[in-house]
């Protein structure tokens, strides 16, 4: 077939102008029978009817709305969706996933998501809520049980943490809110351990035979 | 009443009766259809009265017509049938026997009111203390506990509710019985059993709304304010609990911010039912239609995901909705409704794309478009006749089937078989009679009584004319001053009676105005009410009833003329019935008897095209008994379907035109003519005469007493998109075949991009071609089985897999199928670039995200067109067409099936763009139509036409020149005459005779003068 | 009637006052509440996020100790009770081992849905001594609880009925309102407390324009996030029960004391006061 030089000219400025297009159907469906197969979700049923964001009550903080989290696993973006903010914002409120008229569990989505960025090398977009995550793990291997005055001062000991928030002054808010907790006698002070603690501490150890 | 026509059929015979359930409009206009065609019908309903859906409806779309105007003459007609038997309160409990001679065994539950005995006074409910929620007005308003359904109720007769009436539940009050006038009220009645004999059973049992209290989707239930569709049709009828005057249920305000929600149990596989209910996209778009002209100020938003505008001319609806009403739509699903505490409005939440927030609306009103389910009882029916459901409980019927069940002898129409629209339903009710006339058609005539002939009275004296007028409701009493204006009618010279009903052309108000006539000894009768076009022939047959001549009759239209354009003006509206209404009494003094013409009809048909739907109305008559010619301009039979390989569901289109071509060939009764079409037609109903030119350049005369056009469509040859310049770029039917003849060649697909409404839905071409959105599905599915690594796309406007072809929807998008929706105006572009890749560029709507997909095949769905073959028939029947070339039915609502011009008929593609099993069902339905033509021995031409006075004719031609239906001819002694068999009343020589030599009977210069005169004076 | 308890970490910790309400109201109502011997945390959101094998495995350790026991288990914290079941349904799919034995043969109930049923209804109706009568509240019941309802069970989950009609039981006027379910936010509120604070503020916002004066709860994260909220506010506050609190003060109609509800933040003592339902 011949392609005039007028058409080519068309065909050149069309590429400039859709500058940000960009290309799908060129990942396969190994990232979405992955997503699948690990989460049971029903990811393919997706039709973007949009009831999962329309029902979110954080949409607004996530920049990877929740219908379109379930398209980008379908285009087999695995970057994006790690690299995003959505994946540690979504607060496992269940209510996409109770809305979404094809069953798609897209909390569930999201949460293996967050699991996955966890595991990769890709820095967290929120920090401060991965390394939380970490921490709360971290203490309930420590006591069999969690306390909370004892998980607050293990995260502002983790790295980085007590300087973002005195820079950001959430430390003081922080302190704030310690002390009137501290007046109201909801604070315990004396962590409480759980006996087999050793039980636990092996499920960690074993921690490698993840789902894969 | 007369004897039966026959004796009873010998043993061995068919039964010609038949048992249709479901006295909505598909179990009436079935009983109808096999009434006309010599069969007699037990109607049987579970309610106490008939009505079904549609009389629940306000309006109907596409041309918002009223839906009881247009349904009650159907009422009128199945009550006044004398070869349908209405059992209402009834349920069948078992059937026995084989096609052809069924014995049913059917409970009639009592009604505790003596239908023989009562008069519908009213007085019982009017006294009775017992409140009720009302079921029929969606339990927004309340009845008694002794209430008559609606007001067009057939039979018009009251009934007790057995679980609320105080002396059926407890034996205290009893009010309703000392006070009864004729002693109807029995208290002690019981359910009786009767046995039912019949050759055919129809189930049209209908649907109703999924969504109940329990489900508490959206809040319904929960908050005042949520009301399902059906709720809100009765908020605004005329007749609904609020009398036609939009309000909430909360507190009575009326509501400036109304919000629809779609789908709701619809499309949802996670509540169990993902199929569509295919009709709530259209009655939203209605609704929001009325919603804004009940109130200009009211702002309309539907919420939707597609709009599923499948139908004739829907789109053009929709736009109209849009552009014209100003109904916004909002392509998002919510997922739960909030209240608002201090004003109990109710409050949607979306997220807005383009403001990056979440959104709050406060609307007055949420309507919920709720999904459709088998009606109740339904299933407890179906599995005591034995009959397989799909999952869902439809009784959907197979491809090549469309109207049959598992069990023969028992046939479906309507929405118990799948959710759908009032035409689609009438189809189906023909196409289920045609089907058990087929089975029964040798009891034809056996059970049926004659139409009783009644001795005409002789008019003489002076005119004694009796005014009937009506309120329509409140369409006319809401704004018309009717007890004023019966004073001054009944002072009007010649008035003998003046009196007014509610509904003057119920069933039931019919022989109130009989038992009048007679009284009143009156000569001649003026109805004020609505449109002659509509309710004409129902009073004229009232008036033969009487013993009057019916064209001793006139009809003012103070409604559609009235009330209902000055609803503003009530004082000048009363005055101007009174003008209507004089002029008419005016006119109604210079009436006279006229007798219609009887002629003997030739029982054979003419069916032009040869394709399925052809085939298929050919057979159905074929089987009946009756002759039948069939003309196809192609080589083969088969038309549009010989080139389709396989159907969404995997049945075989070419399968089934091998099958009906074999039956059709060796047929006794069907003679083809191949590479032939009919060039000339003249005559009437029952009495036409044709020349069919075969390819040779033979012409064969032919005589045929109905015509059924069935000339199909054809696929549209795209021009975008690189069609036919890139081999790459192909057709769904192209597609399909090349998948069907070469499976391996899927196997090297990497990324297939499919593009939806190519030549369907643009300016050019309005309408939606219906079936394109399930051949990307298929087709999909189908490489996707070949290949389950390709990668597809497939970019679209609406997805339109309705009804349980959403399962194929949902099945694809599993296997990995992926779709984006495009902006119109915004359409993809497809190209190749420098590296002859075949590129398609195109932003998806939702994210307004700009993609693109380099591609190895683009697939092109390509719209439907009308046959060419339609071109040349419709000057030579003189038939109407939309814009697209489709032929354009009678009305779209409930003759679907034939034409304006009486004794021709219309089926398949030629309608409009369809599946192959509705093209069927149309075919089989047209057929019936035919029949009740071809099946009658003898027809009559109406008395209203045009006569020549010879002493003034100059035969200067100018009504043979004018005449549209050629007419006219001058006699051998040099004067015009017009045979009134081909005169159709149009009275256009009457103005084009510049002797003033011809008169239009029925409308003489002396009567319309008259009526001028009586109109300005 | 006996019932392996487990009540979770935060009835250690902040939810002590809970802890306390529930073990009273239990010793009404002649039910013993057995707690499990040296249970061990669910993991909560944290496991969930990170390893869904520890969501499993964690608390699959007291399951196992519960069926040792041959008792239900009873939860009072919403969380707890979501990750259980979550566990329980995963081991029964067989999708995880656990190193202990699980077979699911007893069950895991919600404290409220427990004591919601008819006959424990009437049991608490016949321990009433004095109704709260005039106490205006609205009951929020958070998500873990309620969803996702293929889970845990509810199929009024955008209605439950639990806690109102326990409230109810305990006489106070319950008021319907949107917002029983809609997240409050808590488990990012370390973190992004701005995103948690927008949230809680919007419930109590809610809650006020219903008409309520106070919020009853069953899930300690929900009971301190709506009730830290309110830390600043020196009137017109929106004091935030648990609803064994409400019940305990129903049953003890003469040891209902002020003292008892110093751990709160906005104050209950001057709203019942008012209402004469405090000494």
């Amino acid at each position: 077939m011949e392609t005039t030089a007028k058409d080519r000219t068309e065909i050149e400025s069309r590429k400039v102008s859709s500058g940000k297009r960009r290309l799908i159907g060129d990942r396969g469906s190994h990232f979405l029978k992955r997503m699948e197969g690990e989460t049971g979700a029903n990811i393919a049923a997706c039709y973007q009817c949009e009831r999962c964001t329309n029902a979110c009550p954080v949409s607004f903080y996530m920049d990877v709305k929740p219908h379109q989290v379930i398209r980008f696993v379908q285009l087999g973006w695995r970057e994006e969706l790690l690299r995003s903010a959505t994946i540690w914002v979504c607060l496992s409120c269940e209510m996409c996933t109770t809305y979404c008229p094809n069953e798609v569990a897209v909390a569930e989505t999201i949460l293996h998501l967050r699991s996955l960025a966890a595991q990769s090398t890709i820095a967290p977009r929120e920090k401060q809520l991965a390394v939380f995550h970490q921490t709360f793990l971290d203490e309930l291997q420590r006591f069999g049980r969690v306390n909370e005055a004892w998980l607050m001062a293990a995260l502002n000991l983790k790295p980085g943490i007590l300087k973002e928030k005195m820079r950001s002054g959430q430390l003081k808010t922080e302190i704030e809110l310690g002390l009137t907790l501290w007046r109201k006698g909801k604070l315990k002070l004396l962590p409480k351990r759980c006996e087999a603690i050793k039980e636990i501490r092996d499920l960690y150890r074993n921690r490698q035979g993840d789902r894969s | 009443m007369n004897g039966r026509n026959e004796t009873e059929a010998d043993a061995g015979r068919a039964i010609g009766r038949v048992i249709v359930i479901g006295g909505g409009i598909g179990g009436i206009q079935c009983a109808l259809d096999l009434a006309d065609t010599g069969f007699y019908v037990y109607l049987l309903d579970k309610t106490h009265t008939l009505g079904g859906t549609m009389a629940r409806l306000d309006k109907t779309f596409p041309t918002n017509d009223c839906s009881t105007c247009m349904f009650s003459p159907k009422l009128v007609q199945a009550a006044g049938n004398p070869n349908i038997e209405i059992i209402p309160s009834s349920r069948l409990l078992n059937l026995t026997g084989e096609p052809g001679r069924f014995t049913a065994r059917v409970e009639k539950k009592p009604r505790y009111i003596n239908v023989e005995k009562c008069i519908a006074c009213g007085q019982c409910a009017e006294k009775c203390p017992e409140k009720v929620p009302d079921a029929f007005n969606g339990e927004l308003g309340f009845r008694k506990a002794a209430f008559l359904t609606f007001p067009q109720a057939v039979p018009l007769k009251y009934a007790l509710d057995p679980e609320h009436c105080l002396y059926l539940t407890r034996k205290r009050c009893g009010l309703c019985q000392k006070i009864c006038p004729t002693g109807a009220v029995e208290f002690d009645q019981q359910p009786e059993m009767v046995d039912l004999e019949a050759g055919a059973v129809v189930l049209a049992t209908g649907f109703e709304p999924a969504l109940t209290v329990r489900d508490g989707e959206y809040g319904y239930g929960r908050y005042r304010n949520v009301v399902t569709s059906l709720q809100y049709e009765r908020m605004l009828s005329a007749t609904g609990p609020y009398a036609g005057h939009l309000q909430r249920p909360s507190d009575g305000r009326v509501p400036k911010k109304v919000a629809w929600i779609q789908c709701v149990l619809s499309r949802d596989a996670a509540r169990n039912r993902p199929f569509c209910s295919s009709v709530c996209c259209m009655h939203a778009a209605k609704q929001a239609v009325l919603t804004r002209s009940h109130d200009p100020e009211a702002q309309t938003v539907i919420y939707f995901m597609d709009i599923r505008a499948h139908g004739k001319g829907f789109d053009d609806y929709i736009e109209r909705a849009r552009h014209d009403h100003g109904v916004r739509y909002q392509r998002s699903m919510i997922s739960q409704v909030y209240l608002n505490p201090e004003n109990e409005n109710l409050i949607i939440e979306t997220y807005d794309h383009h403001l990056n927030s979440k959104v709050e609306q406060e609307y007055d009103l949420v309507v919920l478009s709720s999904g459709f389910k088998p009606s109740s009882g339904s299933s407890a029916l179906v599995k005591r006749l034995g009959l397989t459901t799909n999952p869902f409980g439809f009784l959907t019927a197979d491809f090549d089937e469309p109207v049959s069940t598992s069990r023969a002898g028992i046939f479906v129409c309507g929405g118990i078989e799948a959710p759908k629209d009032i035409p689609e339903t009438v189809i189906q009710a023909g196409a289920a009679a045609a089907e058990a006339a087929v089975v029964i058609q040798a009891g034809r005539y056996s059970a049926t009584f004659a139409t009783e002939a009644i001795p005409e009275r002789v008019v003489e004296g002076p005119p004694r004319i009796g005014v009937f007028v009506c309120h329509c409701g409140s369409n006319i009493a809401g704004v018309v001053d009717i007890p004023q204006l019966m004073q001054r009618v009944e002072r009007l010279p010649n008035v003998a009676l003046a009196t007014d009903f509610m509904f003057t052309c119920s069933a039931e108000t019919q022989p109130r105005l009989i038992e009048l006539m007679q009284k009143y000894e009156l000569n001649r009768v003026v109805v004020a009410a609505c449109s002659p076009k509509t309710h004409e022939p129902l009073f004229q047959d009232t008036l033969r009833k009487a013993g009057l001549n019916p064209y001793l009759f006139e009809m003012a239209n103070i409604r559609n003329q009235c009330s209902w354009i000055h609803s503003h003006q009530p004082q000048q509206a009363t005055e101007k019935s009174f003008q209507l209404i004089r002029a008419g009494v005016s006119r109604a003094l210079r009436l006279e008897p006229l007798t219609n013409q009887t002629y003997r009809v030739d029982p054979r048909a003419l069916v032009i095209g040869g394709g399925l739907a052809g085939m298929s109305a050919a057979l159905t008559l074929a089987d009946q008994g009756f002759s039948v010619c069939l003309v196809e301009i192609d080589t083969h039979l088969g038309g549009f379907a010989r080139h389709l390989t396989e159907t969404l569901e995997g049945d075989s289109p070419q399968k089934l035109v091998r099958i009906l071509g074999d039956r059709v060939r060796r047929h006794p009764l069907i003679s083809v003519f191949l590479e032939s079409c009919l060039t000339a037609h003249q005559g009437h109903q029952g009495n036409f005469r044709g020349t069919v030119e075969t390819k040779d350049g033979g012409n064969h005369q032919i005589t045929y007493g109905a015509v059924i056009v069935a000339t199909g469509g054809r696929a549209y040859e795209p021009r975008e998109y690189l069609y036919a310049e890139d081999r790459r770029v192909l057709s769904q039917i192209e597609l399909s075949r090349r998948l069907k003849e070469e499976p391996k060649w899927a196997r090297g697909l990497k990324r297939v991009a499919m593009i939806q409404c190519v030549g369907s839905r643009n300016e050019e071409f309005s309408f939606c071609s219906r079936v394109c959105c399930s051949a990307a599905v298929k087709n999909s599915i189908a490489i996707k089985e070949i290949n389950p690594d390709v990668q597809i796309v497939i970019l679209y406007r609406d997805l339109r897999t309705f009804g349980f072809k959403e399962l194929y929807y949902l099945k694809a998008r599993q296997m990995g199928v992926m779709f984006f929706r495009f902006i119109p105006g915004d359409q993809p572009q497809v190209y190749n670039d420098t590296d002859e890749k075949l590129i398609v560029d195109f932003t998806d709507r939702s994210s307004h995200q700009a993609f693109r997909v380099e591609s190895d095949l683009v697939v092109l769905s390509s719209g439907m067109r009308p046959h060419t073959g339609a071109d040349q028939i419709a000057p030579v029947l003189k038939l109407p067409r939309t814009q697209e070339g489709f032929f354009l039915e009678a009305h779209v609502k409930l003759q679907p099936l034939e034409f304006a011009s009486p004794g021709i008929f219309l089926a398949g593609l030629a309608h409009s763009p369809r599946f192959i099993p509705e093209s069927l069902a149309m075919a089989k339905g047209a057929a019936q139509q035919a029949a009740k033509i071809l099946c009658k021995e003898i027809m009559s031409t109406p008395a209203t036409v045009a006569v020549v006075d010879p002493d003034l004719c100059a035969a200067c031609l100018a009504c043979v020149r004018s005449c549209p239906y050629a007419a006219p001819f001058i006699t051998s002694e040099g004067v015009s005459e017009i045979p009134p068999a081909k005169c159709r009343g149009c009275g256009i020589c009457v103005v084009e005779c510049p002797a003033r030599a011809i008169t239009l009977k029925h409308c003489t210069d002396e009567q319309i003068e008259a009526e001028i005169d009586a109109l300005l004076e | 009637m006996k019932l392996a308890f487990y009540p979770g970490c935060s009835l250690e910790g902040m939810a002590n006052d809970y802890a306390r309400s529930i073990l009273a109201v239990f010793n009404h109502l002649d039910i013993t509440l057995v707690e499990i011997d040296d249970w061990s945390c669910c993991g909560a959101t944290a496991a969930h996020s990170l390893s869904e094998k520890m969501a499993v495995v964690l608390p699959a350790r007291n399951l196992a100790a519960a069926e040792i026991m041959g008792l239900d288990i009873v939860s009072p914290c919403a969380n707890c009770f979501n990750r259980l079941l979550f566990s329980k349904a995963m081991i029964q799919k067989k999708i995880f081992d656990v190193p202990w034995t699980v077979t699911g043969s007893i069950q895991v109930h919600d404290m409220t849905r427990f004591l919601a049923r008819p006959d424990m209804v009437e049991r608490i109706e016949a321990r009433v001594r004095k109704p709260l009568k005039g106490l205006k509240v609205v009951c929020y019941y958070g998500c873990q609880m309620v969803r996702p309802p293929r889970l845990t069970g509810f199929t009024d989950y955008e209605n439950p009925m639990t806690l109102d009609r326990l409230a109810t039981a305990a006489g106070a006027k319950v008021l319907d309102w949107s917002y029983k379910t809609t997240c409050c936010g808590a488990s990012i509120g370390i973190g992004r407390r701005d995103i948690q604070e927008s949230l809680t503020a919007r419930l109590l916002e809610k809650a006020r324009q219903t008409g309520a004066e106070a919020v009853v709860v069953s899930c300690p994260l929900c009971q301190v996030n709506l009730d830290l909220m309110q830390r600043d506010k020196a009137s017109g506050h929106l004091p935030v029960f648990y609803f064994t609190e409400l019940l305990r003060l129903a049953f003890e109609a003469e040891n209902g004391s002020a003292e008892w509800f110093r751990m709160h933040i906005a104050d209950p003592v001057p709203l019942l006061r008012a209402k004469d339902l405090l000494l």
